[in-house]
Order: C-alpha cells, then sequence, then structure tokens
C-alpha cells in the first residue's frame, strides 16, 4: 500500500468495518479497493467504510465507492459509509451524488446501530 | 638470461652482478605494477621474482581474519597450492614459522626440515627461502620461492625477496582497506535515499562525507513521505565504523521507516526502534534527531535521542538550535523514553539536520563547533548553498568522523504556480501538496482550498489517463490569481478519449460541480482545461 493511507481493518459479528486514513486518489484508488473486497467473507451481511480519517477524496475514491456499492447489492451485502458532518470529504460525496445512493452515517456508532 | 649472465667470467662478475641487482630492484619496484588488480599485480610479482632469483615455485600466502592461519593466496610453479586452498597453522611448518617468527628462512635440504605442505614435496622441491611480508610490523603473511634443485639462498637474495614482499605487502595492505571501504561505502550509499524530490513538495539536499581514512563511519539520514502530507526526515549516527555499522543503520533506517509509515507518533516510533534494538538487535548505541513536518500546519515535531541539536533558521534568515530535551541514544536502555516537541516552521524556514562530525573537534569543546555552526548558517540561501557552505567551511579535508547534513526547506509560495510533470499517477500528491500551498498564500478557505485541489487533480488525473500512447508524457499545470479569482490551467499532450464506462465522466462532473467554470478545449496537440473560480475573501 503506497504511504497516502492505510487502511484500519476490523470485523465485528457479520459486519466488516475499514476505516480509511490518509489519501485516496487515483495513484491508489485501486489497492484500497482491493483491501476493502478482501475484508468481505460470505458471511459478510455489510461493509462500512469509515471516512472519518479520510483527508482526501476525489473522483478517483468516489468511482471505488460506486463500483463497491454495486458489488455488494449484487451479492445481496450493504455498504455503509461513515462522513462526520460538514467535511470536504461529505461535500464531494453529495456533488458527486454517492449521498443518494449509499446510506451515510455521520458516527461509526449509528452506522453499526442500523442492522437492518 | 640470468644463467646466460652466471656464465660470464668470474671478473666480470661483479659489475655484471650489481647492474643485475639493479635491474632486479627496478623490476620489483616498477611503478606501473600499481594499475594492476591485486591479483594480476601479484602473479606478476612472482613471475619477476622467479625469473630473478630463478627459482621454481613462488608463493604467497596471507594471513585469516583470525591473524592465526596462512591461506595461499597467489603461486606460481605450485598452483595447486591456491587451487587447493592450502592452509598452514601460524607457528608451525615453514611458512608458519615465518609468519610466527617475522623474519627470512632458508632451507637448503627439505628433508631434513619440518614441512607442513604436502604440495612442497610432491612437487619435489629441494629448498626454500621464505620472507614475511611486513605492513608497520604487523604480519600480513609470507612470501615463499623453491627450488628443485638443492640450492643455498644466499642473504643477498633474502634481501631481495624481501623487497618483493614489501612491495606485494604495500599493494594487499591497499587493496584489502580499498575493498573493505568500497564495501562499506557502497553499502551504505545503498542505504541513503538516493532521491531526494517527491517529498512532498520541500525542498531537500544532503551530503554524506565519509571518514578519511579506512574508518568509515556509521552516519546516516533518511527522508520520506507519510499519510496525511507529513514528511520524516532523520539523521543518525550508528556508534562503530566500517560493515558493522553499516548493517546496523540498513536495520535501524528500515525499522524506523516501518513505524513511521505505521502511523506511530514521533516519540513512540523512537521507543519502538530503541525497543526492538535493545531486545532483538542490532544492539548499537544510536543517536538520532527525528522530525516530522507539517507543512501544510507551518510546524514540526521533534524528538532527539542523544543526537546534537538540530538547526532551524527562519525565513529571515536567523539561525537557533532546536532545544528539545534529548532523550538518551537509541540501543542503550529498553526503559528509554522519548518526547516529541512542536516548532513553527514557517513558509521559508530551514530545518538541518547533521551529525557530530560537524561540530566537533578533538582539540576543542562542542561548544565552539555549534558557535561556529549558528554563525556560519545565517542567511537564507536555500538548502544546496546552505550544505555547500557549511561543508566547505566547516568539514576538514581529512576528518576522524563522518559527517551527515541533511536540510530541508519549505519553499515560500511563489506569486504563480508553475510546473510541469511525468504523466503518471504517483505525482499527483505532489502536485496537491504544492495546490495546497499556493491556495492558502492565496487566502483560500480550507474549503476553497480542498474543493479547487480536488478540481484540479481531477484535469490531472485526465491528463494521466490520456498519456496512453507510448513514450514519454507529461503534463503541465500553471495557478495564477487575479484578484479574487483563481485560474488554473493543465495542459497535456494526449488525445483525448471519450469518457468509458459508467464512471468515466465523473471527474468533468466533480471539476463542474467545485469550480465557477470549466472549459475543456481538445486540440491536435492536447488538451487544455482551464477551471476558474472567485475566492470568497479577497486578498488585498
Amino acid at each position: 500500500m503506497s504511504l497516502l493511507a492505510r487502511v484500519v481493518e476490523e470485523q465485528r459479528d457479520d459486519i466488516a468495518i475499514a476505516a480509511i486514513e490518509g489519501e485516496i486518489d487515483a495513484s491508489n484508488a485501486y489497492e484500497v479497493g482491493e483491501r476493502l473486497r478482501a475484508l468481505l467473507t460470505n458471511r459478510s451481511t455489510a461493509l462500512v467504510v469509515d471516512l472519518t480519517g479520510t483527508t482526501y477524496l476525489d473522483s478517483a475514491g468516489i468511482n471505488l465507492l460506486f463500483e463497491l456499492a454495486g458489488e455488494l447489492t449484487d451479492r445481496q451485502q450493504r455498504l455503509r459509509l461513515v462522513v462526520p458532518a460538514s467535511t470536504p470529504v461529505l461535500r464531494m460525496l453529495t456533488i458527486a451524488g454517492l449521498t443518494g445512493t449509499v446510506p451515510t452515517h455521520e458516527t461509526r456508532a449509528t452506522a453499526l446501530a442500523r442492522r437492518a | 638470461m640470468i644463467d646466460r649472465m652466471r656464465n660470464r667470467p668470474a671478473e666480470e662478475q661483479a659489475p655484471v652482478a650489481d647492474r643485475q641487482r639493479l635491474a632486479a630492484l627496478e623490476r620489483i619496484t616498477d611503478a606501473t605494477l600499481s594499475a594492476l588488480s591485486i591479483d594480476r599485480l601479484l602473479r606478476e610479482l612472482l613471475q619477476r621474482i622467479s625469473e630473478i632469483l630463478n627459482s621454481d615455485t613462488a608463493a604467497i600466502l596471507l594471513l585469516d581474519e583470525t591473524g592465526r592461519m596462512l591461506h595461499a593466496r597467489a603461486a606460481k610453479g605450485i598452483e595447486e597450492e591456491v587451487e587447493q586452498g592450502v592452509k598452514i597453522p601460524v607457528g608451525r611448518g615453514f611458512a608458519g614459522r615465518i609468519a610466527a617468527e617475522r623474519r627470512a628462512i632458508t632451507i637448503d635440504d627439505v628433508d631434513h626440515a619440518d614441512i607442513l605442505n604436502p604440495i612442497l614435496r610432491e612437487k619435489g622441491i629441494r629448498s626454500l627461502l621464505g620472507v614475511p611480508l611486513l605492513v608497520e610490523q604487523r604480519v600480513l603473511g609470507v612470501l615463499h620461492v623453491g627450488s628443485l634443485v638443492p640450492r643455498s639462498f644466499t642473504t643477498g637474495e633474502a634481501a631481495l625477496l624481501q623487497l618483493a614482499a614489501d612491495r606485494a605487502a604495500i599493494a594487499i595492505e591497499h587493496a584489502t582497506l580499498y575493498q573493505q571501504r568500497q564495501l562499506a561505502e557502497a553499502l551504505q550509499r545503498r542505504l541513503l535515499p538516493s532521491d531526494l524530490s517527491g517529498t512532498g513538495g520541500l525542498q531537500l539536499a544532503s551530503r554524506y562525507l565519509p571518514a578519511s581514512g579506512e574508518s568509515l563511519g556509521g552516519d546516516w539520514y533518511d527522508a520520506f513521505a507519510i499519510a496525511g502530507g507529513q514528511v520524516v526526515v532523520a539523521i543518525g549516527d550508528v556508534v562503530g565504523h566500517g560493515i558493522p555499522a553499516a548493517a546496523v543503520m540498513a536495520q535501524l533506517r528500515t525499522a524506523l521507516r516501518a513505524y513511521a509509515v505505521e502511523g506511530h507518533a514521533p516519540g513512540e516510533v523512537l521507543e519502538l526502534v530503541n525497543r526492538l534494538m535493545t531486545g532483538v538487535g542490532p544492539r548499537a548505541m544510536t543517536t538520532l534527531a527525528y522530525a516530522v513536518i507539517d507543512s501544510e500546519r507551518a510546524s514540526l515535531e521533534l524528538v532527539v535521542a542523544g543526537h546534537p541539536p538540530p538547526l532551524l533558521i527562519s525565513p529571515t534568515g536567523e539561525p537557533s538550535f532546536l532545544e528539545a530535551a534529548a532523550g538518551m541514544p537509541l540501543g542503550v536502555s529498553e526503559l528509554a523514553r522519548y518526547e516529541a516537541h512542536t516548532f513553527a516552521f514557517e513558509h521559508g524556514a530551514t530545518l538541518l539536520l547533521y551529525t557530530d562530525g560537524l561540530v566537533e573537534t578533538r582539540s576543542e569543546p562542542i561548544d565552539a563547533g555549534l558557535d561556529r555552526l549558528r554563525t556560519l548558517a545565517a542567511g537564507n540561501g536555500g538548502v544546496e548553498a546552505l550544505c555547500a557552505k557549511v561543508v566547505s567551511r566547516l568539514v576538514p579535508e581529512e576528518r576522524h568522523d563522518d559527517v551527515a547534513l541533511l536540510a530541508v526547506r519549505v519553499e515560500p509560495a511563489p506569486e504563480q504556480l508553475s510546473g510541469r510533470w511525468p504523466a503518471e499517477r504517483s505525482v499527483l500528491a505532489d502536485v496537491r501538496q504544492l495546490l495546497r500551498r499556493w491556495l492558502e498564500s492565496r487566502g483560500a478557505t480550507s474549503d476553497e482550498v480542498y474543493d479547487i485541489v480536488v478540481a484540479c487533480q481531477e484535469a490531472c488525473a485526465n491528463a494521466i489517463e490520456h498519456a496512453y500512447r507510448p513514450g514519454q508524457h507529461w503534463f503541465e499545470l500553471d495557478a495564477a490569481a487575479d484578484g479574487g479569482r483563481v485560474r488554473v490551467t493543465v495542459r497535456d499532450q494526449g488525445r483525448w478519449r471519450p469518457p468509458r464506462g459508467m464512471h468515466r465522466g465523473r471527474g468533468v462532473m466533480m471539476m463542474r460541480g467545485l469550480m465557477d467554470s470549466v472549459d475543456i478545449e481538445h486540440t491536435d496537440e492536447g488538451t487544455i482545461v482551464v477551471l476558474e473560480r472567485t475566492l470568497e475573501r479577497q486578498t488585498a
């Protein structure tokens, strides 16, 4: 993994959690994606991607999230995002229209509480 | 030729012998021999000495690193010695006694002598003459010649052989030192970062000057980017010399990078490295200055482990030492604690890390050296100029210790930003850093900085994607602010590819969502993207 970002992983029951710390751009989006995909098992019902510690995100990262959302839906799994309010990352997701497609939570607690 | 001379009448023999001796001396001390590699030089010397002394065999044995065993290194007439890797213990046998007693030994008849080496007997050698290879009273090995016919070697012949031995000893000594030094230097060079560019838009310059003579020290430095656009700069001094010190340095540097990249705080990084060193090793004492530079926050965090204080030169050129309470050197105690101290690191300021070889001389206290460095470093001429000045004024030609320097400076943002980069994704982060700093200097709010940076990155990422044809590709970015309006132009030489797949148009969509105006022009030469946005808070 490049030095731009690190992925902190956690499995909680049937939910895979990945916190992305640092920056995602076109140079590392693919690697980050592979890390996230590797977290999913057949038991997983959802993947929570925590962007609280993400300091940079552009269309490379947004495309990745759209792709992941599609892949998970195909497998009857759900993608949930954690993005604190009024952050630049949330603004980017909103401009790109991702917040209308993928459930977005302000905290990890609420993302995990919604066990639907 | 020698035989022919021997047959001359007796009255002619004396002057001829003198001339012959002189010619022999010249052949052995021949300066052109120095140009040969060590192996060829030894072979050539053995050849010449065999001819001069009219011997049938000649061999050189060298002491191994234990100093207790002689190994055959070069031979003439008895090449099997080297091929079979003959070893003779010091103090025993013919060669072993020469090494132990440090004197010439002659054996007129090997049948009545203690000969360990079976090859000498098998070859049918009857008589032997051997001398020690000495450098400054140290025994390096033994040079011996042999004759297949019984013969009494004269003291004159022994003197000639000793001359050849001295010649060989010096060459061997030089070659050995040279090889060791080459090896240690090559190791050190590989360990020092060869390319300091690309570390978050910072200006970096460095110097490494090995100690004079054979005692290459263990100084090292490193610079690398970690997550969040921060840059780590570190300099250290491993106690010890040569290859062992370089090896410790290699392990230390890897450990440091690993912990830093993992996201540990500066003090923690040192504690982890220290625990590693005192636990599983390498167990060697090392001083270290470790700084994490955050150019966006214009600050740096510093941790010092028994290392002289780094020097900070303000944007106006005033130097002062960063006095952070220093922890003990690494590798001393597993209980050592290291604390990070935060200092302002403004744009235009320079941080100079160095090792003690720069400020310590044998004749004066370290304070005098520190004072001299501070006085000299005043001014603000850039990192390369600073390193050049410090090295030329403070580092003596002959030095007993290594000197390493690492200077780092955050460039003050220019009025206009302009640059050209290879069309590779790996440059995106650098471009981002540069743009952020420039936008901040133009008075953009943090949200504006973020938006404009993303829009520009989309344009750059497109330019990189367009560079799909083989060959070298690049893109250019220019940024200017006119009143409160920022205009960024991104140019590439690639052919526009129509967006493919469902996500391909998203970059352009982001640009339009984030900027006031977006113009994309496709020409035969390439694509030009012009992005504009008016800042809320105008710079006067």
